[in-house]
């Protein structure tokens, strides 16, 4: 009886092992996208939290300013010179638009509520290029363009992310359906204006930032501990496999340098 | 101690039961018979993982649907939504026109259909974790086809800024149109409204509709949300009137901005209903405005229903054979009014697939011909659509390699007497020779006389006859005249006898779509006839005819004018 009863758990435990291992997938690593904790993210107040700051730099050759071609209503499109921002160096190499944030990071503070969650459409152009938004919020895109428009976001039905819809040059602003979860980053395009691109992710916690032109970045308030810190650039890819590990003082400040090359 | 063991036991039992239930309902329930079906017809395209990679995908354009993103183009439900069984079970029916995607009515089981739908849909998980079925698009409101709501439908084409994509005459030929491309970075055109046979998802004006209310997902055509929301038909009319003029009265601009004032605000209620915090009211006008945007869409759809004909044109053989038609007169110029008073022969064109390089994703759906001759002369007008105006051989980044596009008229050198006699090989000959009229968008105004014996083996006459040719290109469509005597010296000519079915076909080159030497579009052999000169007869019965109508018609008049009194 005990005997049938331990192989009869055996079996069930192996069984149970079994359907685990399915689960382990490597999608995020290949196709350059964030990692995002499969737990849910709790909310609570920091006191005294810790900062991370550091800058982002690009090594390697700087590849020449790209000038995009305007094939496409010159007389709003064509004013202003417009380049290609998927590698955006500044002085002393630093790297713009690169995302810096906790990997899994498992509670800390709320998003801001009052921070603006927009997309501009201005000279036909998208800004910024790359861009964070919080799970469950609306994306604005403003059409500040004497000219129609079409967002289309590269995310997935299950989401509500796949969306590509027409804004004609009478509607000033657009609300976007707030993604369910958390995804991307993905590539927002217009079809109209084809040379018009940019990034958005949809975060499930306000622990990300997005490096400035001098490659800064700064993410407050962290609770006391340790956190994988991951980045993403559009060309020059992600650390999912090797994140730094930092460790965060209650008040203290971590200072923490990247130094990105082109992604092969 | 046994007992704790026991209970230990079953809870642990118990526990892993749930988990493998559990699992059981979110694992994709595989079905062994759309597995089978799946491998045996379609992963040779679309992949054995669904992927849209297999061993047929690389040479067609569009690729062969990638399922693992639920991405589906051909849906009835909203955008953003997946489509529902119905949509997926009818789209593996009938096909996709216009792309590779075959209709499997005949080759499979209705049974053995939905089994596959439930097979694709495993591929991606979002279909498992949708509860709530998708949303369908309402097709309330529906108006029906008529001249008016065609001609308010062409205005709200415009205000809706379908052409820039599609083009001012809906050949696909907008400004955007040679950027496009789909979310798996493939070239994609859009589609050509004036040849609605190649829709993929079909060509009722309830198809239409709910393509662009839904959008077509995975490709660059958007979903629409008006263009003037809250607006009804006549102030948005009112509305684009105002905006156009250069300078407006006091009350003009009042009145202008009143209506901006109205469309913000029903923008801003709709912005309120994306979020989910619109209140009642504000619910009651949303709805208003949506009725008067179907009421839209639907003139919209009319139009893009008008810009085809009513049925795909038969090919021109039996009944429809290419006539040429006499005159008397001198023969009419390329933009002579008279050649409307003809019915064009329409000429099918495939890809030609049989010599490297191939042409596997043609994007020339046919030639359409018109000629009339007279004693001397022959002019034809060839009509093609072609969504770019190619006149150099180009490298750019954008558009990538793009060549000049053309078209080839072919003809047998010596006409055989006999229709079922043996006609020189299709593809430019063989043994026997064909004469070849060669025209390129780069010399917009020539014709170049060939000789070929074989797709790869022409030579340019040395000879050259004296042949007149005008060509234009306009919204999207190629007019292409020529004008040749009837009877040539040289012998490397055809001559043309009255009566006698003279053998055409046609090679034509897209050069956007890499067309160039043995990549082309084709026809088979069709023949052209020119039209024996009326007898007198025919100009006696119209006339008699129309005395004698109008005779039938006093007498009604008396009739009906008797009756009344
Ligand atoms: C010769 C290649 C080929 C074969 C065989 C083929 N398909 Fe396709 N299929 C395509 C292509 C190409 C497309 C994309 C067409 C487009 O995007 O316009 C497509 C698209 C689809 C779509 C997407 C419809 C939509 O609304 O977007 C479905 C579903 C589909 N195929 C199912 C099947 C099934 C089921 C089979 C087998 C019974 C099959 N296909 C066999 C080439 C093929
Ligand atoms: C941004 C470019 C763009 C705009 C704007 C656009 N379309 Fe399209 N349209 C496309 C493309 C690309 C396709 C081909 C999609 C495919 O099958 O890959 C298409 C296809 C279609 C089709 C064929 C559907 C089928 O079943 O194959 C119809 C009908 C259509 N569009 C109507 C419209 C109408 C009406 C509007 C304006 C309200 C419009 N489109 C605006 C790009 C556009």
């Amino acid at each position: 009886m005990k005997t049938k009863m331990l192989v009869c758990f055996a079996l069930l435990i192996a069984c149970g092992f079994g359907l685990f291992v399915f689960a382990d997938d490597h999608e995020e690593e290949e196709m350059n996208k964030l990692v995002f904790s499969k737990e849910t993210y709790k909310i609570m107040k920091v006191n005294n939290g810790g900062k991370i700051s550091g800058v982002v730099k690009f090594e390697g050759e700087v590849p020449e300013k790209k000038k995009l071609a305007i094939n496409k209503d010159p007389a709003v499109c064509g004013v202003v010179d417009k380049f290609d921002e998927s590698l955006v160096v500044g002085e002393n190499m630093a790297l713009k638009n690169t995302i810096v944030y906790l990997m899994d990071v498992k509670q800390g503070k709320d998003f801001d509520k009052d921070a603006k969650v927009e997309l501009d459409q201005k000279e036909c152009r998208f800004n910024p290029h790359v861009q964070i938004i919080p799970v469950g919020t609306a994306l604005t895109v403003l059409n500040n363009d004497k000219a129609t428009h079409n967002v289309h976001i590269f995310g997935t039905s299950k989401n509500g992310t796949s969306i590509n819809k027409q804004q004609t040059r009478n509607r000033k602003r657009m609300k976007l359906a707030a993604a369910k979860g958390p995804e991307g980053p993905v590539e927002v395009k217009c079809d109209i204006h084809g040379w018009m691109k940019a990034w958005v992710a949809y975060v499930p916690h306000p622990y990300f930032a997005v490096t400035n032109e001098k490659g800064e970045f700064t993410l407050e308030d962290v609770p006391p501990g340790d956190y994988k810190l991951g980045y993403w650039h559009e060309v020059c890819g992600n650390n999912n496999k090797e994140p730094v590990v930092v460790t965060v003082a209650a008040g203290g400040e971590v200072k923490q340098d990247f130094t990105l090359k082109i992604k092969k | 101690m046994r007992t704790s063991i026991f209970v230990l036991s079953i809870i642990i039992f118990l526990l892993f039961s749930v988990i493998s239930i559990s699992y059981a309902q979110d694992a994709p329930e595989v079905s062994e018979q759309g597995k089978e079906v799946y491998e045996e017809s379609c992963a040779h395209c679309h992949g054995v993982e669904g992927r849209g990679d297999g061993s047929a995908a690389e040479n067609l354009l569009p690729r062969p649907r990638d399922f693992t993103r639920g991405l589906y183009k051909i849906r009835s439900t909203e955008s953003g939504q997946l489509p529902t069984d119905k949509d997926l079970f009818d789209i593996i029916t009938i096909g996709m026109p216009g792309s590779s995607m075959p209709g499997w009515e005949t080759s499979l089981s209705a049974d053995d259909r939905w089994e596959v739908v439930s097979y694709i849909k495993t591929f991606y998980e979002g279909f498992k974790e949708n509860e709530t079925p998708p949303k369908q698009i309402s097709l309330d409101g529906k108006i029906p086809y008529s001249e008016e709501s065609v001609e308010i439908g062409k205005f709200f084409y415009t205000q809706f800024a379908c052409f820039e994509c599609h083009g001012n005459a809906g050949r696909g030929d907008g400004t955007s149109a040679p950027t496009l491309q789909d979310e798996w970075g493939f070239k994609s055109w859009p589609a050509n409204l004036t040849e609605n046979w190649n829709f993929r998802g079909g060509s009722s004006t309830e198809d239409i509709y709910k393509r662009f209310i839904g959008g077509i997902a995975g490709s660059a055509m958007p979903m629409f949300e008006d263009a003037s929301f809250g607006l009804s038909v006549e102030q948005a009319q009112r509305y684009a009137q105002l905006e156009n003029k250069v300078e407006m009265t006091d009350a003009e601009d009042e009145e202008f901005n009143q209506l901006d004032e109205n469309m913000g605000n029903a923008y801003d209620i709709l912005d309120m209903m994306t979020e989910g915090i619109a209140n009642d009211e504000q619910k009651q006008k949303h709805a208003e405005a949506m009725k008067v945007f179907q009421e839209k869409s639907w003139h919209i759809a009319n139009y893009v229903k008008s810009l085809a004909p009513e049925k795909r044109p038969e090919p021109a053989i039996g009944k429809n054979v290419l006539r040429s038609q006499y005159t008397v007169d001198t023969l009419p110029t390329i933009d002579d009014a008279v050649w409307d008073t003809l019915e064009a022969s329409y000429f099918p064109l495939v890809g030609q697939i049989i010599v490297e390089p191939r042409q596997f994703n043609p994007t020339i759906d046919s030639v359409n011909v018109k000629s009339f001759y007279n004693d001397t002369e022959v002019a034809f007008l060839f009509i093609w659509d072609d969504r770019t105006n190619n006149t150099e051989e180009q490298e750019t980044e954008d558009f990538g390699k793009t060549f000049v596009d053309a078209i080839a008229i072919q003809f047998p050198v010596k006409v055989p007497q006999d229709p079922t006699a043996p006609k020189p090989y299709f593809l430019w000959g063989g043994k026997k020779a064909v004469y070849l009229w060669q025209w390129k968008a780069s010399a917009v105004n020539s014709v170049t006389e060939l000789t070929a014996k074989g797709i790869t083996n022409a030579e340019i006459q040395e000879v050259q006859g004296d042949i007149q040719a005008e060509s234009k290109y306009t919204d999207g469509q190629y007019r292409l005249w020529v004008k040749r005597a009837l009877k040539t010296d040289d012998k490397k000519d055809l001559q043309i006898e009255q009566g006698v079915f003279v053998p055409i076909a046609f090679s034509v080159w897209d050069g956007a779509n890499g067309d160039i030497d043995t990549k082309r579009v084709i026809s088979s052999w069709y023949s052209f006839v020119l039209e024996p000169v009326p007898s007198s007869r025919r100009f006696i019965y119209p006339p008699l005819v129309a005395l004698l109508s109008l005779g039938i018609l006093v007498g009604l008049r008396g009739f009906v004018q008797r009756r009344n009194t």
